[in-house]
């Protein structure tokens, strides 16, 4: 018993040490959001009151426009973030449950056959034939598929790729280092919008490119949340001639509610964060709150106030996102999701 | 019967189809351009038409020292913070799961920094790490140490960095740990209790060994994820003293982006891919071996 009491307190240490350092930056901020200018300039203030006396100046001064534009960046971010983990979890949750419920075999000589043909066809189409970029990706594109898609229907040799691998390949575009995709997918939207339809710094590109983005986690989240649905309820409403379509509304979606719900706020955690892309693919109008927030240093300098201003409203949302997650997590909900 | 199960089985494309388009569109189709342009010599500023160019780009790379150094760079500061982040993440999840007091409010305090935007973390951490303004200067000079230029001294910096990568990504070792000890079985260990096998042996024998495949899953997420590394060190130190703190994302950016070099930079990306998957596979195989050793 004695030990254990020593293990505890050690336990306990660790943690209030790390509630420090964890809590420290955080509150940091969001008392320097409310300081006057010598607050900052004269060394470091901790308390509000004691140290100085706190201001909305910092706020007023953001939101007045009067220090570049707060609204565009939030607005669009907002606008994006949220369209973008809809769309992701819808589509990635049907993709799931057609994972859950239903078998698929790729044969992997057919994913040859695609990768041979998009490579290979690319290749001699834009070099050979001088195609532009978009034609030939697209041409390529069609092509592959139709032929690697009827390639699978044939008795091929050689191994066949069940659900697991293509759950694992959904998973798999997260091993990608994003600048792979993210450069050659601004050189490819710059390409198709010289063939007429603009993609860099508009909302459907960024919403493709985020979607896209959150679908591996949507699909991989949503397909362990699925396995806990029970089949008995889908069974009897098959046997009464109800078509998938209506049972994976009305059915399904409702029962796997808090799975969606959990999905929702980390794909959206990720998307509301994302830097790298956002980076590359916007350059003004649609630009989104973290590349407002990187470009706080340069152009703020020592201006800490307005800086924390900035930092606090992409914060607060992902405060009450980690919140609600949270109190998912002590009701059990999430363990089952690293099985 | 027969009938039902094939019309039944052809709807599962219409569930699969839109999100596997979406995804071999957007991140996998502009892979094939990038590998394609990655052989050719082709810049924007000052215009360079396309020419097949070979391996040249790649053999350019290698041979590059910025290329080595954003390479050792990057390595330093993910092999320490993923080392950092999972043995401080373990010791908190076990102590969250032995119910210290208080545990309730850890647990959302301890979630918290995973979900804040990179950027904003790394801004905070630039006025914390401030050399005349900052606190933790404000605290070394009370004891007796003054004005240390913490992100403008190479080896500093990277330390920095580092306690950035470990104060954001614990948590997400600490969220999945403690899921994996919730689902441990409690027969085992109270068998243990009752054969009176000391805490320390108990979690040697018994906790470590089961949740070890667990561990090598989470260690194996934060090192691609890891490598990825940009937003905090753009904005923190742009890559500076020189380039002491470029890793390999930021490297890829500014050659693609100051300089236009297409061909270069999605050289430079793949070349980055190859290595992924190279320190991927050298890590899995490492596991695996351990894993035997315990199993």
């Amino acid at each position: 018993m004695m030990e254990t009491d020593g293990y505890k307190r050690i336990g306990l240490g660790v943690s209030l040490v790390w509630l420090f350092f964890c809590l420290f930056p955080l509150y940091f901020v969001a008392v320097t959001a409310f300081k006057p200018p010598i607050a900052v300039s004269q060394g470091p203030t901790y308390f509000p009151f004691v140290d100085f006396e706190p201001t909305l100046q910092a706020f007023r001064d953001a939101f007045s426009g009067l220090r570049g534009d707060f609204y565009g960046p939030i607005m669009s971010s907002i606008m994006v973030a949220t369209t973008a983990t809809a769309l992701s979890v819808f589509l990635g949750t049907m993709a799931a449950y057609a994972l859950v419920r239903f078998e698929f075999r790729v044969k992997l000589l057919s994913g040859l056959i695609f990768a041979v043909i998009a490579i290979g066809g690319f290749t001699v189409l834009s070099e050979v034939y001088e195609w532009t970029v978009p034609t030939a990706l697209a041409t390529v594109l069609v092509v592959a598929l139709v032929v690697s898609v009827s390639a699978n229907r044939l008795p091929l040799p050689g191994p066949v790729l069940g659900n697991r691998d293509v759950t694992f390949w959904f998973v798999s575009q997260r091993i990608f280092p994003p600048i792979v995709s993210a450069f050659a997918l601004f050189l490819l939207y710059a390409e198709v919008g010289r063939a007429g339809l603009t993609l860099l710094d508009t909302f459907g590109g960024l919403v493709l490119c985020y979607t896209a983005f959150g679908l591996p986690f949507s699909v991989w989240l949503m397909r362990d949340f699925l396995e806990t649905v029970p089949i008995e309820v889908e069974e009897a409403a098959l046997v009464d001639d109800i078509s998938r379509v209506r049972i994976f509304f009305q059915i399904v979606l409702p029962m796997a509610r808090p799975g969606l719900i959990a999905t929702s706020m980390i794909v959206l955690a990720f998307i509301w964060n994302e830097f790298l892309f956002a980076l590359l693919l916007t350059s003004g109008e649609w630009q989104t709150l973290p590349i407002l927030i990187s470009g706080q240093n340069s152009s703020r300098g020592d201006e800490w106030w307005a800086i924390s201003v900035a930092a606090l409203i992409a914060i607060v949302p992902m405060v009450i996102v980690a919140t609600i997650l949270g109190r998912m997590m002590r009701s059990g909900l999430l363990s089952g999701s690293i099985k | 019967m027969h009938q039902t199960a094939g019309r039944g089985d052809a709807i599962k494309h219409v569930f699969m189809w839109p999100a596997f388009l979406i995804v071999l569109v957007v991140t996998l189709f502009p892979l094939i351009y990038a590998l394609v342009v990655s052989f050719q010599a082709i810049r924007i500023v000052p215009p360079l038409p396309p020419r097949f160019v070979g391996v040249e780009n790649y053999a350019d790379i290698l041979s590059s020292a910025r290329f080595w150094g954003s390479m050792w760079t990057t390595s330093v500061i993910v092999f320490v913070s993923v080392a950092l982040q999972f043995v401080i993440g373990f010791a908190l999840a076990l102590a969250l799961h032995h119910n210290v007091p208080g545990a309730n409010l850890y647990r959302v305090t301890f979630l918290l920094p995973m979900f804040l935007a990179p950027v904003c973390v790394a801004l905070i951490a630039r006025m914390i790490f401030h050399p005349y303004l900052g606190p933790v200067n404000d605290a070394m000079s009370g004891m007796g140490f003054g004005n240390i230029p913490f992100l403008t001294e190479p080896n500093l910096a990277v330390a920095v960095l580092i306690t950035v990568e470990v104060w954001q990504w614990t948590p997400f070792v600490t969220l999945l740990m403690l899921a994996g000890l919730q689902s441990l079985p409690d027969e085992v260990f109270e068998a243990a209790k009752v054969d009176n096998i000391p805490a320390w042996r108990r979690f040697r024998d018994i906790t470590f060994p089961m949740l070890l495949p667990l561990s090598v899953a989470v260690i194996f997420i934060r090192l691609i994820e890891g490598f990825k590394v940009i937003d905090t060190v753009f904005v923190l130190t742009g890559g500076g003293p020189g380039t002491a703190t470029e890793t390999l994302t930021l490297f890829a950016y500014n050659e693609g982006f100051k300089k236009f070099n297409l061909g270069y930079t999605s050289a430079l990306s793949f070349t980055f891919l190859i290595i992924v998957i190279i320190v991927g596979t050298a890590y899995l195989a490492a596991a695996q071996r351990v894993m035997r050793r315990y199993a």
